[in-house]
């Protein structure tokens, strides 16, 4: 396994997915785009993993979907997020973020 | 769920579309940017292509998410399984019986045990009811456990033990009718009787405080079979008065089905002043007693309190107590249900505990032995991409069919068990209360331990294939000559102990049926066919002397002799094959320093006519001699060869000290002998005839009496008749149990054959799981063998020489078994003996039978895989696999 380029936890990724599309509805591509731009030197979303994690989060009823005309004229399915996955969203981004104080805490202070 | 979860389940193809249309819109998309960012079209497609990966493979990953597809995997996986299972029959078959047997037969006999020995009673606190036994040290027959009301009265005062005791009198109550009366097995109960067995009363009311004071309305509470039976279920019986023994007594409750105590048809509450003048009951004297420990009190510390009380009571009457004696208390449940049959249930529980077992380690055999014959199938499976969890999932699927199958049959053979084992019970060796039915703790064990067993020995072999070597198995490695190692020595040593166990039960199977042919066919000695037996009871406060019971009798015994149908009629003290008294004798001008015993019979002159007794020296009782009530005795031939030698018995003169000890004495007890009978069994029938002696029952005034009709055609149907004119004699009067006596006779024969048929079906059982597993593991093992038989018939081995081979190893397994079950036969045997009659415990007929049974059934299951073993051709063998 190459190691320059992190593999993403599939929580992890979800959140991310949640964080993007709450910006707005966006298909499928866009949040690929999204989140390889916001990301690019740290990890590299795989699209493998991209698809099978946006159709979990539809399941689970945290996005919904909807076909519509992009502004190329071509149908896609566009995401948003539900009040229950903004909920999700809320919840697991102060949990991250408690995670990562407590991280940041551990890795400064044991030097 | 919501609805437009549900709808998806008929919109896949729209789905399916809709996925494709997504991942495509994506492909493209990233093609077009790669060309606006100036790659060719051509290397702007490859890039995004290969960036993307396996479009099969992502489009399965999302159809995973969804719950639908799960459902379509989980429907796959079980086709799958089903038609892998189906491939397979045999396999599938043989593992479903073979756990369905051990779950049905192991839930059956635990439910039974169970129900008559751990839970018999619906009684309150029923684990804390107790007996109190007195045992005489110096006689071991000797031995009660029934008391009189002081002693009752003493030890309610002076225990430190029981919490409460409730004591039951039984008597025979005749209801009376218009035509014909009704007669019913009554019990007194003394005060808070039923309070303390704590069950309410099914309809209307139990028994209350104030139902017991001396002065209270006279009521008494009926027993629901009998309601149902005779009093045709009818609800407003409740309230009405019947006249019990000439009391008129209200109805005022139906108690639930299971309450049965003392066995009684009804209860009458019965004051302790009443109690102690109350003398009408069969054992006037005795009280039945049982009470219940307080909560803490071990059965030890009661015998303890219970040894002083006793002690104390013995000083207070002599009479009633053996010089030496012991005091113990011991638990109702089990004074109810005979040691012997107690110990038999525990018997067949061992035996039914380790057919589980077997049952379950044949189900494991099977298991492996299909799982390694799979090895590469998996291997395969998973080299081409099928996920571990997906392989697992798999064989959890076909797992969970196995265990399906296995447990509803195993249900149904549990069912099916207790409803059998519940309608043969014989009468007499279990408590009236006890209700056989399913238990369902048992059953959720046997099923655990069975499921348990598909699924750890269904999934072990999966989660070994899943995480092998793939190159190992590919390489086929491991294949050979196979049938060594620990694995294999594991697998045959489980046969040996199944062929051993096998063989144990069959030949206590085996000694059980013999005793019973032998039990059968003893020669009874005399003739009971056409026979109808009656037990009369007579109401005492009419019938106290003997000539007051002789007017009774006489007319009656004429009026049957002169019916249409009927040979003689006759009255006596019991029925055979069982006496009566036992008494020490005497006989006049000789004297002897051991005690003379003989057992003493009363009865009219034409009871050996009736029972077809033959006389072999001097005559019956004339007529006359029974109305005069004259001291002339009968004796059998055991008497006459053991007393009297070669000397003349007639018109010798016997005492009879008994009747000079009983109440109401007769004195100067000195019979003459006017005749001697042939032998005819008296002391049932596994044991040897006792000395015997019959004098007139007009000597006596005994409270019930036994009548015997000979009858031309069938005794049952002679029933109405007889009872009319029993009726017509005295209405106070009623026939108690009217029955053949071929039919008395049957009811001695239930016990064993009970055993019999216990132990038949469970060694059959235990036959057909050893044939299993013999077979199970025969078939795996020279299934591992193909190769090796291959190359042996490549290099000039017949297939006989295959056979042998085969045959030769199965054999050795057999054999092994075979003795250790012969050892442990033997050794058990022993135990067994007492409740077998007439075979030896060493009974070589029975060890022939039984081991040429097993060696035949066991070669049989080795011979089926051998001669497929032979059928391959040598060159598929060199294939295989």
């Amino acid at each position: 396994m190459p190691t320059e380029k992190n593999d993403l936890h599939r929580g992890t990724l979800d959140m991310l997915i949640l964080k993007v599309v709450a910006a707005g509805p966006l298909h499928g591509y866009a949040i690929a785009q999204r989140l390889n731009q916001i990301s690019k030197d740290y990890f590299q979303v795989p699209q493998g993993s991209l698809y099978p994690a946006l159709h979990r989060l539809e399941e689970r009823e945290w996005l919904d979907a909807e076909w519509k005309v992009t502004s190329t004229g071509r149908e896609a399915k566009f995401y948003t997020l539900t009040s229950e996955g903004r909920k999700q969203l809320d919840a697991e981004v102060l949990g991250w973020e408690r995670l990562s104080d407590a991280v940041s805490l551990i890795l400064r202070t044991a030097d | 769920m919501n609805k437009r979860r549900l709808t998806r389940l008929w919109k896949k193809p729209a789905a399916e579309k809709h996925l494709a249309s997504e991942l495509q819109f994506h492909v493209e998309q990233q093609i077009a940017d790669y060309i606006a960012s100036g790659l060719s079209p051509v290397e702007a497609r490859r890039r995004a292509n290969l960036e993307f990966g396996s479009v099969e493979g992502l489009k399965e990953e999302c159809r995973e998410t969804r719950w639908e597809n799960q459902l379509d995997i989980f429907i796959r996986d079980f086709r799958f399984a089903l038609r892998g299972l189906l491939k397979d029959r045999r396999f599938a078959i043989v593992s479903i019986f073979a756990l369905a047997l051990a779950i049905g037969a192991s839930t059956a006999m635990f439910s039974v045990v169970e129900n008559t020995l751990f839970e018999p009673f619906p009684y309150k606190d029923q684990r804390r009811l107790v007996v109190v036994h007195i045992q005489d040290l110096d006689e071991k027959d000797n031995t009660r456990s029934m008391f009189t009301m002081p002693e009752i009265e003493e030890i309610r005062k002076q225990n430190k033990v029981f919490e409460g005791t409730a004591g039951n009198q039984q008597d025979d109550i005749v209801q009376l009718g218009n035509d014909t009366n009704l007669r019913l097995d009554g019990n007194f109960v003394t005060p808070g009787s039923l309070d303390f067995l704590g069950i309410p009363a099914l309809l209307g009311r139990s028994l209350e405080d104030a139902d017991y004071q001396p002065a209270a309305p006279p009521v008494f509470v009926l027993r629901y079979r009998t309601w149902q039976g005779k009093f045709n279920s009818d609800p407003d019986a409740i309230g009405k008065t019947f006249t019990l023994n000439g009391v008129a007594r209200t109805l005022v409750g139906v108690m639930p089905r299971r309450f049965a105590w003392g066995g009684a048809d009804l209860w009458i509450p019965c004051s302790y002043e009443a109690a102690q003048t109350l003398t009408s009951g069969q054992f006037d004297k005795y009280w039945g007693f049982v009470a219940r420990l307080k909560p803490g009190v071990s059965v030890d510390e009661a015998s303890a309190d219970l040894t002083l009380i006793t002690k104390r009571l013995a000083a207070l009457y002599p009479k009633d107590y053996p010089k030496h004696f012991d005091t113990s208390v011991e638990s109702f449940g089990h004074a109810v249900v005979p040691q012997q049959f107690r110990n038999s249930l525990y018997l067949f529980l061992t035996a039914v505990s380790l057919l589980l077992l077997i049952g379950c380690g044949n189900v494991a055999n099977l298991l492996l032995a299909r799982a390694t014959t799979r090895h590469k199938e998996f291997a395969v499976r998973a080299a081409l991409g099928a996920s571990r969890h997906r392989l697992i999932r798999q064989l959890l699927v076909e797992s969970l069919l196995l265990a399906l199958g296995g447990a509803l049959l195993g249900v149904l053979f549990a069912w099916a068990g207790v409803r059998v084992l519940s309608t043969s019970m014989p009468d007499g060796t279990i408590a009236s209360e006890t209700v056989i039915e399913m238990n369902p703790t048992v059953l959720v064990f046997a099923l655990a331990i069975g499921v348990g067993t598909i699924f750890i020995f269904g999934l072990v072999p999966a989660l070994r294939a899943s995480r092998c070597d793939l190159q190992d198995s590919l390489r086929d490695a491991g294949k050979g000559l196979s049938g060594t190692g620990s694995h294999a020595r594991l697998r045959n040593s489980v046969i040996v102990l199944e062929v051993a166990l096998s063989l144990t039960l069959l030949f206590t199977a085996g000694l059980f049926i013999r005793s019973f042919l032998a039990l059968s066919h003893v020669p009874l000695g005399f003739g009971m066919d056409h026979v109808l037996s009656a037990r009369i009871p007579l109401p005492p406060n009419r019938y106290k002397t003997p000539a007051q019971i002789a007017t009774f009798y006489g007319p009656l015994l004429d009026r049957l002799k002169s019916l249409p149908g009927v040979a003689p009629a006759a009255t006596s003290s019991s029925y055979p094959p069982y006496d009566c008294c036992p008494s020490e004798i005497e006989i006049a001008g000789k004297s002897h320093d051991e005690k003379r015993n003989a057992t003493v019979q009363l009865s009219s002159e034409e009871y050996f006519q009736v029972l077809r007794i033959p006389f072999l020296e001097g005559r019956t009782f004339l007529a006359d001699e029974v109305n005069d009530a004259r001291k002339v005795a009968v004796i059998n031939q055991t008497f006459r060869s053991r007393y009297f030698k070669n000397e003349n018995p007639i018109g010798q003169r016997i005492h009879l000290k008994l009747m000079e000890t009983v109440p109401d004495p007769v004195a100067n007890a000195w019979f003459e002998v006017v005749g001697v009978v042939a032998d005819a069994k008296n002391h049932g029938l596994e044991n040897p005839n006792d000395a015997e002696i019959w004098f007139p029952y007009t000597v006596y005034p005994r409270p019930a009496w036994a009548l015997l009709v000979r009858t031309v055609n069938n005794p049952a149907k002679m029933i109405e008749t007889v009872g009319k004119e029993v009726w017509a004699s005295d209405p106070g009067v009623a026939m108690a149990d009217p029955q053949p006596l071929e039919r008395v006779h049957d009811v001695n024969l239930e016990q064993p054959r009970f055993g019999l048929w216990l132990v038949t079906i469970f060694s059959t059982i235990g036959l057909m799981l050893v044939t299993i597993g013999v077979y199970s593991v025969m078939a795996y093992s020279t299934s591992r063998q193909t190769h090796e038989f291959g190359i042996r018939m490549a290099l000039g081995a017949s297939a006989s020489d295959v056979l042998k081979m085969v045959l030769r190893k199965g054999l050795r397994v057999l054999l092994a078994g075979i003795s250790i079950g012969l050892a442990v036969s033997f050794a058990l045997s022993r135990v067994i003996v007492s409740q077998l009659w007439g075979v030896s415990a060493f009974d070589g007929l029975t060890v022939v039978a039984v081991v040429t049974l097993v060696s035949v059934v066991g070669l049989v299951a080795c011979w089926v895989p051998a001669r497929r073993a032979t059928r391959t051709s040598p060159v598929s063998a060199l294939h295989y696999e």
